[in-house]
């Protein structure tokens, strides 16, 4: 694998003939091929739940607005919004002269039917835009005002529905009447500028551009589940850009000559979470992590900095909290790593070490394979909490099918470790997952008065300083007292190749309109 | 005294018959055989490596060092040992793990291997003395759960029981039974009609121990040919098990885990997290093979002196 | 003959009755499936609603029971994932096993009757004793191991090969597309080489022996002896004919060698990212798409209970000394 020799074999194994084989041939100007790790299962709007899947759908279709990569709020199909004083109806204003791939054009009647069609329940979608973005801003119904104005009526003021709404994917009336909701699952139609071309179930999809913006003709996404053979294929020219590096790799692809990696500071908070609802409160260690200064011991038994840089590959400086740092409260500094005052204050707490030298057994459970090396991060964790006395039995789960169900329920714990996706454009949104004790995403059943009393004060407020000074409080609070043990902000790999020019989003967005060749 | 059949003199065993020579026999047979005798000697080192782990491994397997992650073999580690294999992602210690891995493996096979025989052997039997509805219903049974590749069929039970030691052996211990019980009803189907069967009938012997006591031993012997075969592709169904991610729970280390964890560092050139437990299935799994090949050419000439 | 065929025919029917209650089973005793399908943020009145919706909330019995009358009108129902007719998720994927399992088997007879015919000729010599030995460590090597090795070989060190993907070859075909088929086949070809080695090479080291052993139990015969001491010439002409034989035993093991294959291609689908029907199912097993992995496993043992018929059907035509119904004891 040394570098000098690697171009000659190269150019041997493609003077040798293989050209009309393999290898050589696969890198064209006008063509570039991303290298996704999980299948791609639907091209149906309603029903899109990945963020891979809605990577390539975001290729395909248009939406009102979006937003940027420093969560700017970016005009798209539509050019202005309004919002009423009562922040339940958002008029979009949309351009002149939209269409659809099948030349149908796209009028305000067309966006008031994909935002109905998404939320009927008889079509019985099951996807991120009906399950989250319509719940969380609580939507009602969309109609048309005239040809190009479209008002959606939501249950109540919500700061951050501006940028949920972003999510919805807009399509055409006319064609997805005519189409089975079989036929639209695989034949997508919209206004974005690529169309599927084809799809190859498990292996790949291939676009092609019908107008602007993007750089190159043809854009095709290859499913590569197995991580080594990804950075492999990316390493042999074969593939372009792809996510999800494992970390280990890092330095093969830096040193392979052919393409390097970009590490951003990714969105999503990574913790370990308490679940202190009373039925956990009764198993063996839940009676501990009631009591918010058991908790706070603990932050200090886990050396985050270590674990991103030995498992992760990064330097990255601890949450201390659930918001994107740009947004944070300023004022609170990481919890250090001292195992000796985590020690200390467990014994002020109640809870010193027993003859057998440990405090109490509480049972920590978490998916496998979700996250960048979790099961390493999860191992690592383990070891530091048990270094400081606690006795701990490890239930590492399958993802989709054991874990995802004892989330839903809320009842995975008494300590679980999750990930959940945040964003950069408003702190209210990563705070979001806790805005009320019964959110669905409030997986820890918190319930802190000084946190829930607060939310509506915050929530409808103008005064954007007075906002800020309540977000602080409410910050303040979730450090000290919180249901998480801070851990770090997960950072996304990204492996590109040298011949060409893209740069990674923090939000987990791959687009690939920006990129282009060097 | 020798007996002349034909033109081949057939010479009775001078040293007498009984387990003993038997043992003798076999020992003399093995040495002369060759390959037998490294298989013999690699899987007493892995039993050796098995019981004795604890003892032997230099490191706790499970011992995290994040400094000292993916070093490479030989490499020193903390309180003076050295990394012998190289160490994992998690800075454990390669060669303790290979050695406490030696135990689940090993474990996991020999007793999936005794729950499948024992069904098996029970089914067999039955089916092949009762015969009728008896038979048809176990032959049924067997044959649906052959028409699954055992692997789908193991991942669905494993998926849904969840994963553990216990689940891998029964699981495992389950998809064995179909090849025991086939041949075990097929010889008592030949027993049954026989003279000695008949006589111990005559004398009022219940069936129960006409079954165990009488029937039963005289089948052991090809059983263990197929035992030792069986045990081969179990160790190597459970690897490929863990390495999906259905096998035992990350604190326990077998082999097959092992190559799991190593698929994402073998891009960065960590040869040694793969090769090493890649390279004990093989050796295990072969030597299984050879010594179920040996036995088989060494008990066929007494069968068909039998028969 | 007739009477046997339908024998074994209403054999097989209970069989895959069999087989769909297991695997109907198996999935449904894991608990609430609904959870897998609703977005990671859903309410809980959008859970109630897509559990009713997808039928979660019926008994089992009538679950079960749904489900077997819809396979009689030869509805595998929808994949809950893809949201798609199952059956033709399946299908589409089907055609890439075929090619990577036609090419494993096919490799592995091809290079497996000479080599045995070699070690069996030359018993005893260097040529037997090698042959025997790397058969011996062929059938020790994890099928897993085998591929990671091989992209690590191929994929990096040499890159002769390609780690990952296919070219589908039998689709086009089957499509009636020949001009497509055939210009895309010798990259189908070169796609199948390092997935296909890891898949065979556990079949080729035991039809390896197998050839062997059966072709020096023929030698030993009588007649065969016979011809020995008559001549060289007259041996040859025997070992056609003990070949003819010989290859009887392997003819059984064809049927059940791809039975045998389609299960070992799980892995090795998923280690080259090989857009198969083992990887395909193996996915839908972990998200619990019931219609999907019972539409894939009723399609995959119907194929073997297929094959095995046949095989019989062959080997009793063969071979007239067999009886009809104690053909496998």
């Amino acid at each position: 694998m040394k570098r000098h020799t690697a171009p000659i074999r190269a150019l041997a194994t493609c003077v040798l003939g293989m050209s009309l084989l393999t290898g050589c041939a696969e890198q064209s100007d006008d063509t570039i091929v991303v290298g996704l790790s999980a299948d791609i299962t639907t091209f149906e709007p309603g029903m899109i739940s990945s963020r891979d899947n809605a990577n390539i759908a975001r290729h395909i279709f248009g939406a009102l607005f979006t937003l940027g990569p420093d969560g700017e709020h970016i005009p798209e199909l539509a050019h202005t919004l309004e919002i009423s004083d009562d922040g339940t109806a958002y008029v979009y204003t949309l351009n002149q002269g939209l269409t659809c791939h099948d030349g149908e054009a796209l009028t305000a009647e067309d966006v008031a039917y994909t935002f109905n069609r998404i939320a009927d329940p008889a079509n019985r979608f099951t996807g991120n835009t009906p399950g989250f973005v319509f719940s969380s801003i609580g939507f009602e119904s969309a109609e048309p005002l005239d040809d190009l104005r479209v008002q959606i009526n939501i249950a109540q003021k919500n700061p951050i529905a501006f940028g949920l709404m972003t999510e919805v994917y807009v399509y055409c009336k006319d064609a997805y009447e005519r189409m089975s909701l079989d036929e639209a699952a695989s034949n997508p139609i919209g206004s974005g500028a690529y169309r599927l071309a084809s799809w190859t179930r498990g292996s790949e999809v291939v676009l092609e551009k019908v107008r602007e913006p993007g750089n190159f003709e043809r854009i095709v996404w290859r499913i590569i589940p197995e991580a080594s053979t990804r950075t492999a294929e990316l390493i042999a020219g074969n593939v372009d850009i792809i996510a999800n590096v494992v970390p280990e790799q890092v330095e093969t692809i830096n040193e392979s000559g052919r393409a390097s990696v970009q590490v951003v500071s990714g969105t999503r908070r990574m913790y370990v979470g308490y679940n202190l609802s009373a039925e956990h409160a009764a198993m063996p260690g839940g009676d501990a992590i009631q009591d918010p200064d058991v908790r706070r011991a603990l932050q200090y038994a886990v050396d985050v900095p270590t674990i991103c840089r030995q498992l992760l590959s990064v330097e990255c400086e601890r949450a201390t909290g659930l918001v994107n740092p740009q947004n944070a409260n300023p004022n609170l500094t990481p919890y250090p790593y001292d195992p000796e005052l985590a020690g200390r204050l467990l014994d002020e707490a109640g809870w010193p070490r027993g003859d057998d030298g440990t405090r109490f057994f509480i049972r920590m459970q978490a998916g496998q394979g979700r996250y960048v090396n979790d099961v390493n991060v999860v191992l690592a964790i383990v070891q530091y909490l048990e270094d400081v006395g606690l006795d701990i039995e490890l239930e590492l789960m399958e993802w989709a099918s054991v874990y995802t169900p004892l989330l839903r329920e809320r009842s995975m714990g008494p300590l679980f470790f999750l990930g959940t996706g945040g964003g950069l454009w408003s702190p209210i949104y990563d705070m979001t997952d806790i805005a009320r004790v019964s959110s669905g995403t409030n997986y820890t059943h918190w319930s802190d008065s000084r946190w829930f009393d607060r939310w509506p004060d915050m929530v409808n407020t103008d005064d954007l300083d007075e906002q800020r000074v309540i977000i602080d409080e409410m910050l303040e609070v979730f450090y000290d007292d919180g249901p998480w043990l801070h851990l770090y902000f997960q950072p996304d790999f990204y492996g590109v190749s040298d011949r060409i020019d893209w740069t990674a989003r923090r939000d987990e967005h791959v687009e690939i309109f920006e990129a282009s060749l060097r | 005294m020798s007996e002349v059949r034909g033109d081949v003199a057939v010479l009775e065993n001078p040293k007498g018959s009984g387990p003993q020579s038997e043992l003798r026999r076999a020992a003399r047979v093995m040495v002369a055989a060759r390959w037998p005798v490294f298989a013999v000697i690699f899987l007493t080192v892995a039993a050796i490596a098995a019981t004795l782990g604890s003892w032997l491994a230099p490191f706790d397997p499970n011992r995290q060092n994040l400094v000292l992650r993916l070093a490479d073999p030989m490499t020193a580690g903390p309180d003076g040992g050295v990394f012998l294999l190289g160490s994992d992602a998690l800075g454990r210690d390669v060669f303790s793990r290979l050695l406490y891995g030696a135990r689940v493996s090993l474990t996991v096979g020999f007793a999936a291997i005794t729950v499948g025989g024992t069904i098996g052997i029970v089914a067999g039997l039955l089916s092949g003395y009762f015969g009728g509805w008896l038979d048809d219903l176990i032959m049924r049974l067997g044959d649906i759960q052959l028409a699954f590749p055992f692997i789908l069929l193991a991942i669905m039970f494993l998926v849904v029981l969840g994963s553990g030691v216990w689940n891998l052996i029964l699981v495992l211990g389950v998809g064995q039974w179909v090849t025991y019980a086939r041949i075990v009803r097929a010889d008592t189907l030949s027993l049954r009609e026989k003279e000695f069967v008949e006589a111990a009938r005559a004398m009022g012997d219940s069936t129960l121990s006409i079954i165990f006591r009488t029937i039963l031993p005289n089948i052991l012997a090809p059983l263990t040919v197929i035992a030792s075969f069986n045990v081969a592709s179990v160790i190597l169904s459970e690897a490929a098990l863990s390495f999906l991610g259905l096998g035992v729970p990350p604190d326990v280390p077998t082999w097959g885990s092992m190559l799991a964890e190593s698929r994402d560092t073998l891009v960065a050139n960590k040869w040694w997290l793969a090769v090493f437990p890649g390279v004990a299935i093989m050796l295990t799994v072969l030597s299984f093979n050879i010594l179920g090949d040996w036995l088989r050419d060494f008990l066929d000439p007494r069968l068909r002196e039998r028969t | 003959m007739g009477a046997y065929i339908v024998r074994r025919l209403l054999q097989s029917i209970i069989v895959i009755i069999g087989v769909t209650l297991v695997s109907f089973l198996a999935l449904q005793a894991g608990g609430d499936p609904t959870y897998l399908f609703v977005s990671e943020r859903a309410s809980t009145e959008e859970i109630e609603a897509t559990r009713r919706a997808l039928g979660f909330d019926r008994p089992l019995h009538e679950q079960y029971l749904g489900f077997v009358g819809d396979l009689t009108r030869g509805d595998f129902g929808q994949s809950l994932s893809y949201r798609q007719p199952a059956m033709e998720i399946v299908l589409d994927a089907l055609p890439a096993t075929i090619e990577l399992t036609l090419f494993a088997m096919i490799l592995a007879l091809i290079l497996a009757i000479p080599l045995g015919v070699l070690a069996a000729i030359n018993r005893g010599t260097a040529w037997d004793g090698s042959i025997t030995t790397m058969s011996m460590v062929g059938q020790s090597i994890p099928s897993f191991w085998m591929g990671i090795m091989m992209i690590l070989f191929f994929g990096l060190y040499i890159r002769l090969f390609p780690i990952s993907g296919n070219v589908p070859f039998l689709k086009p075909l089957l499509a009636g597309d020949f001009g497509v088929a055939f210009s895309n086949l010798p990259r189908t070809l070169y796609h199948l080489v390092l997935p296909g080695i890891a898949v065979g090479t556990y079949s080729l080291a035991r039809n390896t022996r197998l050839v062997r052993s059966s072709l020096l139990e023929v030698l030993e015969q009588d007649y065969v002896r016979t011809a020995r001491s008559k001549g060289i010439a007259e041996l040859r002409v025997l070992v056609h004919h003990a070949l003819r034989n010989a290859w009887l035993p392997v003819v059984t093991i064809i049927g059940l060698e791809f039975g045998f294959l389609l299960g070992g291609v799980v892995v090795v689908e998923t280690v080259f990212s090989y857009p198969g029907i083992g990887r395909l199912l193996f996915a839908a097993i972990n998200q619990r798409d019931i219609p999907l992995v019972q539409a894939g496993v009723i399609l995959l043992a119907s194929i073997f209970i297929v094959l095995n018929l046949l095989v019989d059907l062959v080997y009793v035509r063969l071979d007239p000394r067999v009886k009809l119904d104690g053909g496998r004891g």
